[in-house]
């Protein structure tokens, strides 16, 4: 019994409209006839009346004795007392229209709606006369094999529709009512016998069917005309061409099989597709002999200053950095004079410039003996000042690397100085000794030129080079500090012309 | 030719400037309105009880009978019904004017006064419901179907149950409002 739940003694509910039941239990033992128990009721501001006990037999050992009234009063408290033998046992106060407890929804009933995952409940509320729109509801489902309930509550409405259900199951549905509690009251009545429907299967629906097919169609053929716009892109990157020598040897391997002695012998058109295919190689020039520096141990020997310089700028050399930082290593003969200080600027320029000659002490022994250099320069020289100087020079070792712009060297004749032209590109190296005059014609630029330096047993070629490549030799670089020119050629230093004095 | 015209124009202007002061109320059958007044009548009820001092009636006040017998209610006719109603209001509004003077609990004050104004509503639906009005008597005292309480607590039980009985039977039988609901 539901009203197992109200703790007050006793029990009392109204069901109609009119009829009200009062009822308590107890034991079998202790409970006394029926004649022993007295039941009164008091409306306020009136008399009170006693009502009629009869008794039940209950499961467990219980008794149930229980009051029935047919008419009642509604909106007015409600006194009742329970006397056994003249003692008093229960009190209570009460309003009945707050105490209903109403029977279950008749006719529920479960539909099909056409939409899925859906059920319509409906159902016939109890037939109370001025209380329909009191009332609210409680319908209960599950899916027909399992116990978890769900709940949804409606108000004044006979009817609801489930939502969010799983396609092609069997559900269960159950309803009870209660009032809600504004003017009425009253407690859950029991669940109405569960009704089974199952909902409708599932079905593809047709709208996300078309549209899925529509959005495939257009991607494909969106796709499509990619690919086709593309093609010769996207063949190229799955079938890269594989180069063949064909295209440079016309009808090498169409006509003569790959055969290429057969092929050179048949075709003057082979010899024609070589030359031009050598052609785009350096055409060899004609190598000219321009000046031809010559040692004389008779002069003057090395000044010791200036050996000494050589050495220390060798030594310079070697400890540091192989040349190309000259500024660095040059501070390291600081100790040294000036002039000396400018030799082993030269010892190493000469040193860098037979670099790829050399790369042993052999430089050493080259510069020491004094060797012979032959300049190839192709350059002409337009300033004829320049040239005049040149002469003055008169320098066994020299380098001359012509080029077109001006050159600005100062003569003079001393081993230790070395004169470095600027930024154009021009070195002119010149040593101490004395050399008979000699004429040394540059030539125009364009050029290519290169050192050689003939030992008597070996001649070292330097690494040929264009007049306009003059500024891009690297490995010469020797940053000299105040001769840096303008335009940055790094490799190459400018000495001040030095006064030396010769000694 | 011209007549007809002006004739029609004539009964539209007259129809725009047709004097509305005797123009009837809607009717307002939503019930929901008296549940809103009653749960504040019960809030009034609850804080009542909690009231420990300064919260008391200085007299007997005359109050209506609030219990419903539902057969003897159904043979009722409707102005029978309407009278009790009526009475029952005015008769409530005395009460709760005397207990907002009585009454020292600030607190009360609110509730008290929400009350008054609800029961002042409750005669407007009835005027919508074209409910017919009663002139209330001289003396209250005597009238049939009415009690004497002295306490807050059972005056404010009474105000609470007459709205939710007999208030409400009378509202959902209206005639006017019968018409609406099938």
């Amino acid at each position: 019994m539901l009203l197992k739940d109200v703790p007050e003694n006793p029990k009392c509910f109204a069901e109609e409209r009119k009829d009200f039941t009062c009822f308590w239990e107890e034991d079998e033992e202790r409970a006394g006839s029926v004649d022993q128990y007295s039941f009164t009721y008091t409306y306020q501001n009136e008399k009170s009346n006693r009502c009629p006990l009869r008794t039940l037999r209950a499961v467990g050992g219980k008794r149930l004795f229980v009051c029935h009234l047919n008419r009642t009063q509604m909106f007015v408290q409600m006194d009742i007392q329970v006397h056994r033998e003249e003692m008093l046992i229960f009190n209570r106060s009460l309003l009945v229209e707050l105490v209903f407890l109403l029977d279950p929804p008749a006719n529920v009933t479960v539909s099909r709606p056409g939409q899925q995952g859906q059920l319509n409940v409906s159902w016939v509320p109890p037939p109370l006369k001025y209380m329909d729109d009191s009332m609210m509801y409680e319908v209960s489902y599950a899916t027909a094999d399992s116990h978890m309930w769900q709940v949804e509550v409606a108000k004044a409405s006979s009817k609801m529709i489930l939502r969010g259900l799983q396609s092609g199951t069997n559900y269960k549905v159950r309803v009870r009512v209660k009032l809600d509690g504004i003017s009425y009251n009253g407690y859950w009545s029991a669940w109405s016998d569960p009704v089974y429907m199952e909902t409708l299967p599932e079905e593809l629906d047709l709208l996300i069917v078309s549209l899925t097919i529509i959005i495939s169609l257009i991607l494909v053929v969106l796709s499509l005309t990619l690919l086709l716009y593309h093609r010769r892109f996207l063949v190229k990157k799955i079938w890269p061409n594989i180069p063949t020598p064909d295209g440079k040897f016309q009808g090498l391997f169409s006509v003569y099989g790959g055969d290429f002695e057969e092929w050179l012998g048949q075709s003057n058109g082979g010899l024609r597709l070589i030359t031009a295919v050598l052609s785009s190689e350096e055409s060899p020039s004609s190598l000219e002999v321009l000046s031809e520096f010559s040692l004389l141990l008779s002069s003057p020997p090395l000044p010791p200053k200036a050996s000494r310089a050589l050495i220390s700028g060798r030594e310079n050399d070697r400890n540091g950095k192989k040349g190309m930082n000259g500024r660095q290593q040059l501070e390291k003969g600081d100790s040294a004079p000036t002039e000396g200080w400018r030799a082993p600027q030269h010892d190493q320029w000469l040193m860098g410039c037979l670099r790829a000659l050399h790369q042993d002490s052999s430089q050493s022994s080259l510069l020491e003996s004094q060797d012979a250099y032959v300049t190839l320069n192709a350059n002409n020289y337009s300033n004829d000042d320049h040239l005049n100087d040149i002469l003055e020079e008169t320098s066994p070792l020299g380098v001359l690397f012509a080029s077109r712009k001006t050159v600005s060297c100062e003569s003079h004749s001393d081993l230790g100085s070395v004169q470095q032209s600027s930024g154009s590109g021009r070195l002119s190296s010149q040593s101490s000794f004395e050399y008979p005059n000699h004429a040394w014609v540059p030539k125009g630029p364009g050029y290519t030129y290169m050192a050689v330096a003939d030992s008597g047993v070996s001649m070292d070629y330097s690494p040929m080079s264009r007049a306009d490549d003059i500024g891009k030799m690297v490995i010469y670089a020797n940053d000299y500090k105040n001769e840096i020119p303008a335009h940055r050629r790094p490799f190459l230093p400018r000495q001040r012309p030095v006064h030396e004095d010769d000694s | 030719m011209e007549f007809p015209r002006l004739l029609t124009l004539l009964l539209i202007v007259l129809e725009w400037t047709r004097p509305g002061l005797l123009s009837p109320l809607r009717p307002i059958c939503d019930l929901r309105v008296l549940d809103h007044f009653i749960k504040e009548a019960r809030d009034a009820e609850v804080a009542m009880k909690s009231c420990r001092e300064g919260c008391s009636l200085s007299e007997s006040v005359t109050v209506p009978q609030t219990r419903v017998d539902f057969d003897v209610w159904e043979k009722k006719i409707a102005l029978e019904k309407a009278q009790e109603v009526q009475i029952g209001l005015w008769l409530l509004k005395q009460a709760l004017s005397l207990l907002r003077t009585s009454v020292t609990n600030t607190a009360l004050h609110g509730h008290i006064d929400s009350s008054i104004r609800n029961l002042l509503s409750i005669s407007a639906v009835l005027r919508s419901l074209n409910i017919q009005e009663f002139t209330p008597p001289d003396s209250a005292t005597g009238l049939e179907g009415t009690w004497t309480v002295s306490s807050s607590t059972d005056l404010l039980q009474v105000h609470v149950n007459f709205l939710r009985g007999k208030v409400r039977l009378l509202l959902l039988d209206a005639q006017a409002c019968q018409q609406d609901v099938s």
